[in-house]
Order: C-alpha cells, then structure tokens, then sequence
C-alpha cells in the first residue's frame, strides 16, 4: 500500500535542546493516524517539518512521497490541509466571508463554501462575524476551512482541545465522514479517549522519542496480561488467566450462579502510555 | 501569480480595513494637514510636500505595516503561507489595497494643499516608485515585528525620520552628517519638484527617480528576504 507520510530517523534540534530523536514511522493511504504525547513532546514539530514550516537536522521526511520541503511549493500545499489550534481566522469578517477567501485561493467553485460549512453543520451562522462564534464554533469553520478542498491528507493538532463534548462529537463525525471519503489524517491529540476512537493506528511519542507504535488494540494486547476478573455474588473478586486450565474454574462458578461480573483486565491506552514512557500524559 | 488569488486577497483586506477605524482613520491626518496648510496660504514646494510626505509615512507605511503585524499576530498570515497562494500572490495582494488607498489619499493632499505641479507625467512617476517603496517599508517593518502594538511603535521613528527628513537638510550647514538626509526618498522627490518649477537638466529628473527606484528595490529585496525566512519557523 502507497505510504502518504514516510519518515525516517528524524531529528530536530531547537539550539542544543533535543526536540525530536530518531523518529521513525509510517502513514499509509487513507488511515487515520494518531500521535500521542503530552505538551512539548515534538508532536507539533513533527507536523511543522512534514508541512514545510520547519527544516529538520536529520533523518528523512517524506509526504506524497517527495521530500517534506516540497511541500512549501503551492501545488503540494493544495493538496493538505491543516488544522492548529491556533490557525487564525479574520474576525471582522463573517464565516461565509472567511471561506470565501480561502475558495478562491484554492480555486474552488463557491458551492464548496456551503458544502464545507454543511459539513460542519455551521450553515445556519454563515453570516455572523467570526467575533461573534464561540470557541468550538470557531473551531469548526476552521475545520471546514481545512477541509473545503478535499485533502489528499489532512493534519490535525489537537483539533478537540478545550471543546465541549457535544462540539468534539460533531468534529469527530466530520472526520470520520471525510476519512470514509478517502482523505488520510494525521492527527496529534493528548486525549487518548480521542485517540482510541478515531485512529486507526498510534503512536506514542515522549521526549521526542516514539516509545510504541500500533493499533489500539495490538498495544493493548502487547502490554496487556491477558486476563479476565471475575467477581463473585460474595464480593471476592478473581483474577482468572484466558486459558483451558481456568475456564473450568469460571465454568462452575457460572452453573452455580455465584457470578455476578466478569470483565477483562485490558489496559487502557493511558496505562501503556504510563507503562512504556513511565510518565503520565498530561 | 494568479490574478484571481491576488483579487480574493486585495477583497478581504478591504473588508477588513473598512470596518478596523483603528487603522482606516489614519487615512484622514494627511488630508486634515493639507486642508489646514492650504487655509494658512503657503506656497512653496516644501509646505506643499509636508502632507504628501505624511501621506507617504502614515498611510502607506503606517497602514500597511498594521494589516500586516494584525495578520501575524493572529496567525492568518500563516495560515495565507500554509495555502495554495505564492508569495507573490500574497504580497501583492496585500500591497495593493494599501496602494490605491495611497494614491487617492496623495491625489487629494494635493489638490487639498492647492499643489499643481510643474510636470505631472514625471511627478506621477516619483509619486507611483514612492508608495511602492512605503509599501515596502511597511511590510517590512510587519515582517520584523510580532504583534500590532510592536508594529505600531516600530513604525513611529519611520514615520518621523522619513515625513521629517527633509528639514534635517537645513540643519546640515552646521551638522555636516545630517547631508546624509539628501538622499532620503522623502527629500529626493522634493529636490524634483522644485527642478519640475524651473528649467529642469535631464539629471535634475533622473537622479531623484533613481533614488527611489533603488531605495525601492532594496526594501523589497529585503522584505522578499524576510517573508521567506518568517515561512519557516
């Protein structure tokens, strides 16, 4: 399959200080990849090199397959999109105003402003003053904004931070909708309830170092016990291995009714993080 | 360069200037100077380009200088850098807006100030070289800065040194250093108008355009410079 992001031992140094080491991963066509880390971890770096705002030191950074500085070329800019959290918006200017700007300079027809604003379900406030939206709102038309030409791939930093949930809901459907249309996502979130929901494979990146890469579910198994807890009617609580051996010992619980919950001890996305980096990730 | 990119751009900033009076009522000093300086009788060339100047300095300059750092400071300049436009598209997109607000706002200090100069084709070239150059200097002085009020404080000693310059040559006989002031655009255009009222030698025009011609090219020269290194972090 065709890698969208191809990157290399990427270094990037901030005068002496370490800010990405060895960093090395892939993205391929049309999977949404999650990178994980608390704030100062190098996740924005990393979206700043693969989007040309910034030059690396060492290692390889490929996107579209070609070099990561091509993409300061316009043709290449045309086809990503990005979304910061703080990617700036006209204020005087309304939401149709502001989308209308961004049509013409990607040489959209002016349908697609409606388009992207219905996909974000903000239609209805198109006339209002970006002053005038509240934070998630904002958030959205900058979304649509992000996405009103259809990416190839879309990077997201940390599209949902400081959302209310019913917002972050909305942002999430979008995403989804568009990945079902074929758009890869790189998304960088320290919200591993995010992560677990929208990607398809994750990174965890601490100190500017990925320290487990891998679906949700392979890293849960990799750092998981395989084990399940079983809670009796009395209250004792047993913790059984997912084996023959122990699945007579559930088997009779069961026929006598002692059961009352049963339930795996699958680690959370959090516990591999605190696992494999020994530090929490706020 | 795409022409319908540049258009979008000189649209929104129109948008945005006419309802940011912060910035839009600087557009009145000039024409509020002419019209005093007209009612108060002078006549002579360096009244007549004291609002002219000013013109110059805090409008083209000045206004420029703003929208730029307001787009800085509010990452929308980036997020122009991070879209299909060219640097080209985006810097001439955002000078041209600030240009023909210029040129009207020149035009009718002139006329307020009761200026009718000698020769108008040459005048006019001096004039069109030297809101290019303010132009430049503004967005230059954008460039340096991060956000609107460091633009604004960056921008007054411009605004001085350049609307003022020319008087700094009286004082030369007795601070030989202050000669330098000569060649200023601000003063250059002067020297030609006064050339323009009298028998003018070929050198008497040439020299001041190309003084602007090169004032101008290296101020863009340097903002070209500077735009691209504020593209990358």
């Amino acid at each position: 399959m065709t890698h969208v992001i191809d990157v290399q031992h990427l270094q990037k140094l901030f005068h002496q200080e370490v800010a990405l080491r060895d960093v090395s991963f892939s993205i391929k066509k049309g999977e949404i990849f999650g990178f994980l880390g608390p704030s100062g971890s190098g996740k924005t770096t990393t979206i700043k090199i693969l989007t040309a705002q910034l030059t690396k030191n060492k290692g390889q950074a490929y996107v579209f397959g070609k070099d990561a500085k091509e993409m300061s070329k316009s043709s290449n800019r045309a086809r990503f999109g990005i979304l910061t959290d703080n990617s700036g918006l006209y204020l005087r200017l309304s939401v149709e105003e502001n989308l209308s700007l961004y049509s013409k300079l990607y040489n959209l027809p002016n349908s697609s402003v409606k388009e992207a604003l219905e996909f974000v379900n903000l239609y209805d406030v198109r006339k209002k003053k970006v002053s005038q939206l509240s934070k998630g709102m904002i958030q959205r038309v900058t979304l649509a904004r992000s996405i009103m030409h259809k990416p190839e791939l879309l990077f997201l930093d940390e599209p949902t931070s400081a959302l209310d949930p019913v917002n972050t809901q909305h942002i999430y459907n979008g995403l989804r909708k568009l990945n079902e249309m074929g758009t890869t996502i790189f998304l960088t979130t320290h919200d591993m309830s995010e992560a677990e929901t929208l990607c398809d494979r994750i990174a965890f990146l601490h100190k500017g170092k990925i320290r487990a890469i891998g679906s949700p579910q392979q890293l849960k198994k990799q750092f998981g016990d395989d084990t399940i807890t079983v809670e009796l009617i009395d209250g004792s609580e047993h913790c059984i291995e997912n084996c023959k051996d122990e699945a007579k010992k559930v088997y009779d619980w069961m026929r006598s009714g002692l059961i009352s919950r049963i339930y795996t001890n699958e680690p959370t996305l959090g516990d591999i993080f605190l696992q494999v980096t020994g530090s929490d990730l706020i | 360069m795409n022409f319908s990119r540049i258009q979008a751009i000189f649209i929104k900033d129109y948008k945005e200037f006419s309802r940011n009076y912060a910035v839009s009522i600087m557009v009145l000093l000039p024409l509020i100077m002419a019209f005093i300086y007209n009612k108060t009788g002078v006549n002579n060339i360096q009244a007549y380009f004291l609002p002219i100047n000013l013109a110059f300095t805090s409008v083209t300059a000045f206004v420029q200088c703003c929208l730029i750092a307001e787009e800085k400071e509010r990452n929308t300049l980036r997020s122009l850098m991070l879209s299909p436009a060219t640097l080209f598209d985006i810097l001439l997109g955002k000078s041209l807006l600030v240009f023909s607000i210029s040129a009207v706002t020149v035009l009718l200090s002139i006329f307020l100030v009761g200026y009718n100069p000698g020769n108008w084709l040459i005048l006019g070239i001096a004039l069109f070289l030297s809101i290019v150059f303010y132009t430049g200097l503004g967005t230059l002085g954008a460039l340096f800065t991060k956000t609107i009020l460091e633009a604004s404080v960056v921008i007054l000693p411009i605004i001085l040194l350049f609307s003022f310059g020319p008087f700094l040559t009286v004082l030369a006989e007795n601070i030989p250093v202050l000669k330098v002031a000569e060649w200023l655009p601000s003063t250059q255009i002067i020297l030609l108008a006064e050339s323009l009222e009298v028998s003018y030698t070929l050198s008497d025009v040439l020299i001041p355009i190309m003084t602007i011609l090169i004032w101008t090219i290296i101020i863009w020269l340097s903002t070209i410079f500077l735009y691209k290194k504020r593209m990358v972090d």
